[in-house]
């Protein structure tokens, strides 16, 4: 909160317990316009589970969610999507059985509204095909918009799963580790379709591939037994013991 | 979403033109049993909607089919309206009950969403049943029907009446294909796919899954409108459950998520139920043994059986891919 800007997305002094354990503490971050922010921490960090608390699948204790300078906080999932909050998971979470374009097609239907046509087919509507087309230039679908989900393979699901998110133009984006279970060539292409995204868009993105964290992210937070422990440059974080002990372990200090 | 692929187009176009036919061709116990297909036809496409294409499988639809029945009986005879005022009444009032009964039943999942349907169906049932103001467990009789002899069409004539049935059943077909290819028909077919993901892409599931409810309940209704048409004669046993049931059975042995599939399932169990009963009083046994073969047999009904012979017909005929 060093400056003035204007943020896209901020969290104020979230708090969340399950029982005896502090999964969020005091947890306090922003994300300025076309800003990509990579957060990093051991496994049951809370990184997931501030993820779940910034799209409101999980309310928290204490603290305040900001999107666009809007207080969020109450809001529902699907309200804060609606306002721009876009998210994608670590398990892919597509649609069986339909095709690329018919699972492209609901996420930009919604977010212009067109769920609601009750008479209009949003396959033959010029503005959702654009956006489908675009969107599957970003995430490299283009020559697979009419085969089945099922039939993609395990690397182009993963962009799929990126790829729904996009197709609602959010404002912010929440990656849950985009590169999860892939191979390094996978993760090379995700890497450049994340760095290929429009300039302003607003990404926070969960990672442990340390090539994608340090390829796409400008800032880095390290967050452990749900706290921010870090918060700096990719070069920075790189340099810190800090990091390197908490992310390696103890056995990194026994070793060194 | 609905994909109107040639299968379904065929089956349709056979389903309405035989119906035609059947409905001048027929003796009068074949124009009754036409009639009574037609009928659970369109109620099992408007289940089908809301159970195989949205995913919610309720228990309580015969409930929609007696409310629609009761309301125009009443209406009508009580209150003297035109039958086409009263069938959009009752078509409406069944649209706006399955509103709010779908936006308090679905907050609940799975089985707890089964049972609150039939809860409400069985509380619409009794309330009908112990009411003596419109007739109790003796239903009311002279209900009237719809007046087209300003058209030239008179609908006291059964080969008239069946075909009108029939021609009613083909509009909500139609009407139903346009509507899932809509983007709220598309919506409620995603959220039965994935709903976790559908709510983080910005729908809200609750007022979905009532509009899903709403639709399904009005045309349930209109079909009310049409069966208390048909026998003009409107009872409690409408409402009951067990007619909820068969419509369930109907929709599963036809194909869910088919559409056309049940339309095709209500003209096999009809009719096979009548033909079973001149035999035996036990037609449902029939039913049922037919109903575990079906599922056993893969669970996709009439509908995927005729799509498995007409992809195994197409692999034969490509060359190269018969032995796939």
């Amino acid at each position: 909160m060093s400056d003035r800007r204007e943020h896209m997305l901020e969290a104020r002094g979230i708090a969340k317990s399950f029982g005896a354990l502090k999964v969020a503490n005091n947890v306090t971050l922003e994300l300025d316009a076309g800003e990509r922010r990579a957060i990093i921490g051991p496994n049951g960090a809370g990184k997931t589970t501030l993820f779940n608390l910034l799209t409101g699948e999980i309310a928290p204790d204490a603290g305040t969610v900001l999107l666009d300078q809007k207080d969020i906080t109450r809001l529902t999932p699907d309200a804060r999507a609606r306002r721009g909050l876009g998210r994608s998971f670590q398990k892919n979470n597509l649609f069986r059985g339909l095709t690329v374009r018919e699972s492209l097609t609901l996420s930009a239907m919604i977010a212009l509204g067109k769920a609601r046509q009750f008479w209009r087919d949003p396959g033959s509507d010029v503005e959702i095909a654009e956006r489908i087309d675009q969107t599957a230039l970003w995430v490299n679908l283009a020559g697979e918009l009419d085969l089945p989900t099922d039939a993609l393979s395990y690397g182009a699901r993963r962009q799929l799963e990126v790829g729904l998110a996009l197709a609602a133009r959010p404002k912010v984006l929440l990656l849950d580790e985009p590169t999860s279970g892939m191979s390094p060539e996978d993760t090379g292409i995700m890497l450049e379709l994340l760095n290929s995204l429009p300039s302003d868009l607003a990404m926070l993105i969960i990672e442990h591939d340390m090539d994608l964290v340090y390829g796409a992210a400008q800032r880095v937070t390290v967050l452990n037994y749900g706290e921010i422990v870090f918060e700096g440059t990719p070069e920075e974080a790189r340099a810190s013991d800090e990091v390197k002990r908490i992310y390696l372990g103890d056995w990194g200090d026994h070793h060194a | 979403m609905l994909r109107l692929d040639g299968l379904r187009l065929v089956l349709a176009i056979v389903l309405f033109a035989g119906g035609c036919g059947y409905a001048f061709t027929s003796d009068f116990f074949g124009k009754e049993l036409l009639a009574e297909i037609a009928i659970f036809a369109i109620l099992a496409m408007s289940l089908d909607f809301l159970a195989g294409f949205a995913g919610m499988v309720s228990l309580g639809h015969a409930a929609f089919y007696g409310a629609g029945a009761y309301i125009y009986a009443l209406l009508s005879i009580w209150q003297d309206w035109g039958a086409p005022m009263a069938m959009l009444a009752a078509t409406l009032f069944c649209g706006g009950a399955g509103w709010v009964i779908g936006a308090v039943t679905s907050r609940t999942q799975g089985i707890f969403f089964i049972m609150a349907t039939l809860a409400f169906g069985q509380m619409a049932y009794v309330y009908v049943f112990e009411n003596r103001a419109i007739g109790g467990d003796d239903g009311m009789s002279g209900v009237p029907r719809l007046d087209l002899s300003g058209i030239g069409i008179d609908l006291n004539d059964p080969s008239i009446f069946a075909c009108f049935l029939v021609v009613m059943a083909g509009l909500v077909f139609v009407l139903f294909v346009w509507l899932l290819r809509s983007g709220f028909g598309r919506a409620l077919v995603g959220m039965h796919r994935n709903e976790a993901r559908m709510r983080a892409l910005g729908l809200p599931l609750i007022r979905y899954k009532a509009a899903a409810f709403a639709v399904a309940g009005a045309v349930a209704g209109f079909a009310g409108t049409l069966g208390a048409q048909h026998s003009m004669f409107v009872s409690p046993d409408y409402l009951h459950w067990t007619n909820s049931g068969l419509v369930l059975v109907i929709v599963i042995l036809g194909g869910l998520e088919s559409l056309i599939g049940p339309a095709l399932g209500a003209a096999v169990v009809i009719a096979l139920k009548h033909e079973i009963s001149t035999h035996t009083e036990h037609w449902a046994f029939f039913v049922g043994l037919f109903l575990i073969v079906a599922v056993l047999a893969g669970g996709k009904g009439l509908y995927g059986l005729l799509a498995s012979v007409r992809d195994w017909a197409a692999a034969k005929r490509q060359p190269g891919g018969g032995d796939a």
